[in-house]
Order: structure tokens, then C-alpha cells, then sequence
């Protein structure tokens, strides 16, 4: 019963979607989905995206208008069957790296990932090194 | 090599208050475009004036010019609105306007109103081209250069300053920065 | 008239902060530091109360009374607005800082009078900067006049909630209690005794301020659950660091005041954590009011105020590390202890500690490095990177953890405990699957790792393997070392909540209209109906959700609130809270005529999280007090 109710739903939300985007002045914000794998990356996307006008906020905890419009796209995307990265590397290369919370993994910022291990490797070093020299 | 040792952390705290100090004294509150040096994104969107008319991409064709993001909903827009018409009535640069999420009639009635500076005005009612380009908010300006190439965005109010400081060296075709 | 005597009131502990400071560090003889450090605690408690005063009675002629309260706000939020902002805070800290030196005073018993004079002179000249500072730069008695405004802006709604009463102050007690520490490392190295005698006077007061920051962070946490609407409760933001770091590096200077207490060893580790504790409080004031880390939290100030806290934070840092360069007059002890003895366990868990403290604190300053070095590039750093880097910290530390109480001081041949420990690794791990699997439908990998060290760590604090001793001597163990044994199995609970909650929550988002109904996780969601609500400052549509199951039927409530004065809108959760799973409603937008958006959360095992918390709150606070009452 519920299931059923939930499909005529989205049908109806669906087909009123599409002729609200022309009737509505208020942008929804509502983002159903036919499967758990894309809800999941929908959710996944919208807390490691971050709101470029906020002070601090991922997508998903944030109202501010360009946060609603860049909510709608990754939908749009996440519809469309792209993948996470995909919906990423999307957005970067329009707002650069500052939208994802997950930096990326290169020459810049190879400092960034790797300092804790090597500030652990030195100093665990260090202090066997001066244990075994007593 | 003890007293070495100890004089390390005092050498670190240095570093870290020199670090710290010139944090302080950098001074961004501007997301960097990353579309610097990139073309003008294709689109196809309607006309402020006329819906039944399509402007893409081949139509900002009146180089260099600036491509203004503006809506009747931003304060801030209407502070610098002089500053575009003086940009159109001095022939400075061309101006082309991309009306942002905003009502296609309050937009035509400040024009009319306080004056069209814009070549050509783009209705980006959904914010997609905005999208496109890296908006977050209004205003922005972005310079596009004799080739179509994207020099400079700033967010905030255009004036005179921002002007002589960001995107009077583009109007030139320097390539050096 | 009032606000003027609160300002004096400042200025005069400016000025006897000053003097007490200074005396402290030229004289030679015993001074009245007890009377002293009572008077300077009247001037802040009359100040503070001059400015809580002022809020009370409305006077919005009161420059920080106009920005922060409003006539219609709540008489409970009025007194608390107090600390709503950067100025009224800064007195919500040098009064802190003074209750503390009071009561270390107080119960101090030492009889070196170079001892109690250094600790009071330091205390006494970082009272003294922050009253400068704040005197100078930051006074919350300035004036509007000749014409007040009528009324005022309102407290930001997001701070009107009970949360607000307590969380700032219990956090502050937290930073500020490192100022102890932080003062008798530096008053021992210039008196010339880092020793045993100095580290069992300060470990006391360093679990006292962990207790009140393991507080003060989890409530922080816990409001941001309830508050923010949208289910997280830790984000990675700068200003969450910025009190992670500093509980980070007081854990493990108790640890390493314990080692040199017991051992004399280790004190150049337990004066630089000294320092580095109390350092990472003032980095934290200074990274949250300088205005070089966009945060919700932040106070948004202007950089000549954050250069002020940096020479503050410059002075006293650097002047710490000189004496410790200069004066430190530790002289080496041959230190005995085997790779299997508990000085080594410690050395390793404070090795951890401290490099996870400075991991996080580079992770957040990041992206301001990289911004300096690729010329303008932004890059953001948050919760997927910190997540990254504490996950193979906290194992390695929850497995140091589960063995502390077994291992023993010193060096000894006995490698015994090892095979029991194996025993226990092997049980556990079969508990833990067939737990996981009973109670939730699928095995996630990161899952078993957190669940694994929870019940370690539990089985380590509990010590129910160890031996079948008598259950009468297990009692006595157990009073012995209760306040230990409480903290870490708060620990335990803390990371079987973070485990169970980061891998197994779910969320889904859905459009609804009242009368309708969805299904989510089982169980029937309906939307009862959408009222308007009038509130004291503001008005709100509350949606009333039905939710039922086979098992139980119950109501919950969310709403959107838009406050009157400053136009704010805010979401207020509906949280069907229990103890092994909280369900989350958020309201999100109406989307045509009567349908609402919602966004329902089933977040599993969530409380264990703050309970945890309260538990370690509990046993660092017992251990403290008796070991002070023991001094």
C-alpha cells in the first residue's frame, strides 16, 4: 500500500515537475529517487558538497538560494546516472576545487595527505632511535 | 644536540605566529574563478526583451567586453548600475547582461526606468548559464577578452576602482599579467 | 550608569592584575595571593553581572546589548545573550580563568612560596592581556548615545535554545582551565623543579579542565544535532577543531603527567604539552575571533583584533618555549622501561595524540597555506579528509587503550599477558560479528573495525578477562580506579556510537500533503496536518508526523520558524529520541498549495555518542577531585 502510494506520488510529482518549472517562482526542493543507490549518492553528494556563499555549510544543511539551485543540479546529474565523481569533477571544474569538502589528491596537495603519516613515521623514528642509543 | 632538540618547538611556535600573522594580513573574500582563461561556455537562452529570440554563445561577439550577472532582487546591483552606463556612454567596453533568477518584468521596468547599459541581455531564469560560469550570487562581472576568452570575474560591486585594478589591463589584449 | 561601573570595574582588575602579576615575579616573599585572586574574582563576577544587568533592564543604549538581545526575547536567553558575541565572551573568559586560579589557590598546599608566587604571576599577566585586549578593543560597556535605539537586533535565533545556556560556559571553563597547567610547567622550570612534585599538582587540574572541555565539546555537538536540522552532529568546521585540538593535547598531557608522577620520567614531554594545551586554547580564540577561518561559529571581527590575541597568543607561547630552551633545568633521567611496559604504552598513546592534534590543526589551516602558496587558489578541506586521517588513529589508540590497565610499570620480562590478550582479541571479534549481523542486516567493513574497538576498549577498562581474581578484591579495584575505568569506558561507548552511526544511518527525502502517507525503513509515515503557531518571538508552521510500525505508534513534530525581529528562518528537527536509534524529521519548503517537503533520518545508536561523553565527563571528574582532595 505504501509503495503503491509512493510511485502514484512521484508520477504526480513528476509531471507536475516539469510544468511547475515554468509556473513556479519559489524553486522546489523536494528529490525523490526510484532507487536506494542513487538516493544514497544524492545524499552522499549533497554533504560533501560545499555551499560556495555560505559561511562553512555542505549542501545539504543549507537554504541560501545558489545552495537550492546547485541542490537541483546535482539531481538533475544524479538522475541523468552520473556518478559521484562525475557530479564532482562537474562542479570543480565550474567553481574550482573550494565545492568539494574532499580535497583532491594531487602535486598541491600531496603535503596535505601525507603529513600525518610521515610527522608520525619521524617522530616514532626519533624517539626509538634515541631509545636504543641509551 | 639537547639543547637542539629543545630550541625546536620554540622554532616550530615561529613559524606557526609568522604563518598565522600572514594569514592576518591576506585579504580574500572572493571565490577565484576557475574559468580564468577558459572560453565563454556554450548556451542557448532567451532574450529579456523578447522570449521568442535565443541568444547563445556566438552572439557575445562584440569583443572585449564584460558580461554583468544582475537581478532586480540585488541591492548591491543597483549601486553600480551608473557605473555600466558609464561604461556604455564612454564606449569603454562592450557590456552584455545575464538578468539572473529574476522576473522578466520588474527586469524590463529598471531598465527602463534607470537605463539600459546592456548590448544584449540574456534571461538566465533558472541560473543554468550562471551555473556554467561559477556564479554564486549577484552582482559578478566577468571580462572576456578580443579572443572570447574569460581574463577576470569580480564579485561585488563593479566601480571604478575594481575597474583600474582587475580589467583595464585586459581591455588591451595584454597577455601578460 | 551601571555600564560604567562594569568598565571600571575592569580597569581596576586591569590594574591589580597587573600589580599582582608583577609582584608575583619581583618579590621574593610570600604573598597574599589568596586575597588577592578573591578580589580580582569580585571585580569580574561584579562586572559580569553589570553587563547581565544591563541586558535584563533592556538598555539598549548599551552598544553590545543592542546587537545581541531584543524586549520580546526571552528573560532566560537575555541573561545568556551575555556571551552571545566576542565581547561579552572575552568576560565570560577572564572570569573563568579567575575562578580557577581562585580555587588552585585555594587548595594549593605546597609550602614553596617560589611555587605559588610564579604560578600566581603567570595566571595574573594573562588576566592581565585579556583584560587589556579586551578593555581596548572589545569593551561590551560602550555606549550608544546621545539617542539609544529603541530596541534591539535579537539574539540569532539559531542561539535561542536551551543548549545556548550552558554550552559556552562549561566549554569556556574547558579552554581556560589549561591556563592551570600551562602556569605551574612554567612557574617549576623557573623555580627549578620539574619533577614528580609538579606533575602530581598539576594532573588534577589538567583532567578538572578535561572534564569541563569533554562538556562543553559534547554538548556543542549534541545542540548542533538537534539544532541544525539536518541530522549531523560533528562537521569538521574550524572552530569544532579549534576545540578538538586543545582536548586532544590536555588527554594526552594527563597521561604524561601520570607517567612523570610515577616515574620521573618524561617531563620534557609533560612541560611542552603544558604549554602546547594552553597554546591550542588561545589558538582556538584567536582562529575563531581573527576572522581567518569562515565558520557559522566564528565571530565575525576585524584582523586588527585577531593581530592583538596573536601577540598575546606570540607572548605567551614563545615566552613558555624560551624558558623551556633556556631555563629548563631538567636533567635527563636514565630512563629503564621494556617495549612491553606501560611508560611505553603511554610514550606511543601521546605520540598519537599529539600527531593527530597537529594533523587536524594543519588539515584546517590548509586551506590558507595552499591559498598562499598557488597564489589564490581555494581548496576546501572537511569532513571527508578528516574522517580519512582519524580513522587509523583512533584504532590504533582504542587498541592502546584496551591494554592500558593490564600492562605494568617498568621493565619486565613477563610477556604472559600477551596470549590472554589474543584470547580476548579472537572472542571479541566473534562477538562483534555475530552482533553486528543480530542487529542490522548488513556487515560494513568500517563498521566491525569501530565496533571491534569499542567492545576492546571495554573488556580492556573492565578488566573482566584479566584474572579470576575474588570479586571482593575486583570491588575494591574497581573504587580504586573508578574514575579511570569510567572515562575510558565512556570512550568505549563514544566510538560504538560514532561506529554504528556512521555506517548504518539512513535518510531519504519525500514530498508530502497532510493526509498522505509514505513508507520509510517499515514504517508508516503519515502527515497528520500543518498549524500556525505563534511563539514569543516568532511564528512557525508545525507539521505533526505519525509514524507507525508494528511495534509502536508516535507523533513527532517539526517545524519552520520565522523570527520577528530579525526575519530569520529556521528548522526546528522532530526527534523521536531512544537509546538505539533516534528518528529524524526535518521540515524542509512548501512546495505547492499544502505539500511540504521533509527529510527523515533513522540514526542508529546516535545517543551513545553523548553518553559516552557524559561518561568520561564523569570519571575525569572524579579522579580529579580526588586527587585534589587527596593533595
Amino acid at each position: 500500500m505504501g509503495i503503491m502510494m509512493f510511485r502514484k506520488l512521484l508520477t504526480i510529482f513528476f509531471v507536475t515537475f516539469i510544468f511547475g518549472l515554468t509556473l513556479a517562482e519559489e524553486p522546489n526542493e523536494v528529490y525523490p529517487f526510484e532507487d536506494s543507490i542513487h538516493e544514497e549518492r544524492f545524499q552522499s553528494l549533497l554533504n560533501e558538497l560545499r555551499c560556495p556563499k555560505c559561511q562553512g555549510s555542505n549542501l545539504a544543511g543549507s537554504n541560501a538560494p545558489i545552495a537550492i539551485d546547485l541542490k537541483r543540479e546535482v539531481y538533475r546529474l544524479v538522475k541523468l546516472g552520473k556518478t559521484e565523481k562525475e557530479v564532482k569533477t562537474y562542479l570543480v571544474d565550474r567553481y574550482g576545487n573550494f565545492i568539494v569538502y574532499d580535497p583532491p589528491f594531487e602535486s598541491d596537495t600531496y603535503a596535505l595527505w601525507l603529513a600525518p603519516l610521515i610527522i608520525f613515521l619521524i617522530t616514532f623514528s626519533v624517539i626509538l632511535f634515541r631509545r636504543f642509543s641509551n | 644536540m639537547k639543547n637542539l632538540l629543545n630550541l625546536l618547538p620554540l622554532i616550530a611556535f615561529v613559524i606557526l605566529i609568522a604563518v598565522l600573522y600572514s594569514f592576518l594580513t591576506q585579504d580574500n573574500d572572493q571565490l577565484e574563478s576557475v574559468l580564468v582563461d577558459q572560453s565563454v561556455p556554450e548556451f542557448r537562452l532567451p532574450s529579456l526583451e523578447n522570449p521568442e529570440i535565443a541568444i547563445s554563445k556566438s552572439n557575445i561577439n562584440k569583443l572585449p567586453a564584460v558580461i554583468n550577472v544582475w537581478a532586480t532582487w540585488c541591492i548591491a546591483c543597483k549601486v553600480e548600475h551608473p557605473f555600466l552606463m558609464k561604461l556604455k556612454e564612454e564606449s569603454i567596453v562592450t557590456v552584455y547582461g545575464l538578468n539572473y533568477k529574476d522576473n522578466r518584468t520588474k527586469a524590463l521596468d529598471l531598465l527602463k526606468k534607470d537605463g539600459n547599459p546592456f548590448e544584449l541581455s540574456i534571461f538566465d531564469e533558472y541560473g543554468k548559464l550562471a551555473i556554467d560560469l561559477g556564479v554564486y550570487g549577484a552582482p559578478e562581472t566577468f571580462f572576456i577578452d578580443k579572443k572570447g576568452i574569460i581574463r577576470e570575474r569580480h564579485v561585488g560591486v563593479l566601480t571604478t576602482k575594481v575597474w583600474k585594478e582587475k580589467f583595464e589591463r585586459f581591455l588591451n589584449g595584454d597577455n601578460d599579467v | 550608569m551601571i555600564p560604567e561601573i562594569g568598565h571600571i570595574l575592569l580597569v581596576i582588575a586591569l590594574v591589580l592584575s597587573f600589580v599582582g602579576g608583577l609582584g608575583a615575579f619581583a618579590l621574593k616573599r610570600e604573598l597574599p595571593v589568596l586575597k588577592i585572586s578573591f578580589i580580582l574574582n569580585l571585580l569580574l563576577i561584579g562586572s559580569f553581572f553589570a553587563l547581565i544587568y544591563s541586558f535584563l533592564i533592556d538598555d539598549f543604549s548599551v552598544a553590545y546589548v543592542a546587537q545581541n538581545s531584543n524586549t520580546n526575547l526571552p528573560i532566560y536567553y537575555k541573561f545568556a545573550a551575555t556571551w552571545g558575541a566576542h565581547e561579552g565572551s572575552l568576560i565570560l573568559w577572564i572570569l573563568s580563568m579567575n575562578i580557577w586560579l581562585l580555587t588552585f589557590i585555594f587548595f594549593d598546599n605546597s609550602k614553596n612560596t617560589n611555587f605559588s608566587n610564579y604560578v600566581f604571576g603567570v595566571c595574573c599577566l594573562v588576566i592581565f592581556s585579556f583584560l587589556l585586549f579586551t578593555i581596548f578593543t572589545s569593551n561590551p560597556f560602550e555606549r550608544i548615545l546621545p539617542i539609544p535605539p529603541i530596541n534591539g537586533a535579537d539574539l540569532n535565533p539559531s542561539l535561542q535554545d536551551f543548549a545556548f545556556t550552558v554550552h559556552p560556559p562549561l566549554l569556556y571553563f574547558g579552554y581556560s582551565g589549561l591556563l592551570i597547567p600551562f602556569a605551574i610547567s612554567i612557574s617549576a622550570m623557573l623555580s627549578g623543579q620539574p619533577n614528580k612534585d609538579w606533575a602530581s599538582s598539576s594532573r588534577p587540574w589538567t583532567l578538572l579542565a578535561c572534564s569541563f572541555l569533554t562538556i562543553g565539546i559534547g554538548l556543542g555537538s549534541w545542540w548542533a544535532y538537534y539544532e541544525l536540522g539536518w541530522g549531523g552532529w560533528w562537521f569538521w568546521d574550524p572552530v569544532e577543531n579549534a576545540a578538538f585540538v586543545p582536548w586532544l593535547l590536555a588527554v594526552a598531557l594527563v597521561h604524561s603527567l601520570l607517567v612523570t608522577e610515577n616515574r620521573n620520567i618524561f617531563i620534557n614531554w609533560s612541560l611542552l604539552l603544558s604549554i602546547f594545551a594552553f597554546a591550542a586554547s588561545l589558538l582556538g580564540t584567536f582562529l575563531v575571533r581573527s576572522g581567518i577561518l569562515t565558520s557559522v561559529h566564528a565571530f565575525a571581527l576585524d584582523p586588527e583584533r585577531g593581530l592583538f590575541i596573536l601577540g598575546i597568543f606570540s607572548f605567551f607561547v614563545l615566552g613558555g618555549l624560551v624558558i623551556f630552551a633556556f631555563k629548563n633545568s631538567t636533567k635527563n633521567v636514565a630512563s629503564i622501561y621494556s617495549l612491553n611496559s606501560k611508560e611505553f604504552g603511554l610514550l606511543l598513546n601521546n605520540l598519537l595524540l599529539v600527531v593527530l592534534a597537529v594533523s587536524i590543526l594543519f588539515g584546517t589551516l590548509y586551506p590558507l597555506i595552499y591559498e598562499a602558496f598557488t597564489d589564490g587558489k581555494q581548496i576546501s578541506v572537511g569532513a571527508p579528509y578528516f574522517e580519512f586521517i582519524i580513522f587509523p588513529f583512533a584504532i590504533l589508540l582504542g587498541l592502546l587503550q584496551g591494554i592500558a590497565l593490564y600492562i605494568s610499570w617498568g621493565s619486565t620480562k613477563s610477556f604472559s599477558f600477551i596470549g590472554k590478550l589474543i584470547v580476548e582479541a579472537i572472542s571479541i571479534s566473534l562477538l562483534t560479528l555475530v552482533l553486528l549481523f543480530i542487529l542490522f542486516d548488513e556487515l560494513i567493513s568500517a563498521s566491525f573495525f569501530t565496533i571491534f574497538i569499542f567492545a576492546w576498549i571495554l573488556a580492556g577498562s573492565l578488566m573482566i578477562n584479566f584474572s579470576l581474581k575474588p570479586f571482593a578484591n575486583y570491588l575494591d579495584f574497581v573504587n580504586r580506579r573508578i574514575g579511570v575505568m569510567l572515562s575510558h569506558i565512556g570512550m568505549a561507548l563514544l566510538v560504538l556510537g560514532v561506529g554504528v552511526v556512521s555506517s548504518y544511518s539512513s535518510e531519504k527525502e519525500l514530498i508530502i500533503k497532510p493526509g498522505e502517507k509514505v513508507e520509510f525503513l517499515n514504517k508508516d509515515i503519515e502527515l497528520l496536518a500543518i498549524k500556525d503557531v505563534q511563539g514569543p518571538n516568532f511564528i512557525s508552521k508545525t507539521a505533526e508526523i505519525k509514524v507507525s510500525d508494528d511495534k509502536r505508534v508516535f507523533n513527532i513534530q517539526s517545524e519552520k520558524r520565522t523570527y520577528f525581529p530579525s526575519g530569520q528562518v529556521t528548522t526546528e528537527a522532530g526527534i523521536d529520541t531512544g537509546l538505539f536509534r533516534d528518528f529524524y524529521v526535518s521540515m524542509g519548503d512548501n512546495f505547492k498549495e499544502d505539500s511540504w517537503s521533509f527529510r527523515l533520518q533513522s540514526k542508529p545508536f546516535i545517543r551513545w555518542i553523548w553518553l559516552g561523553a557524559l561518561l568520561i565527563t564523569l570519571g575525569t571528574f572524579i579522579s580529579s577531585i580526588n586527587l585534589i582532595r587527596k593533595q
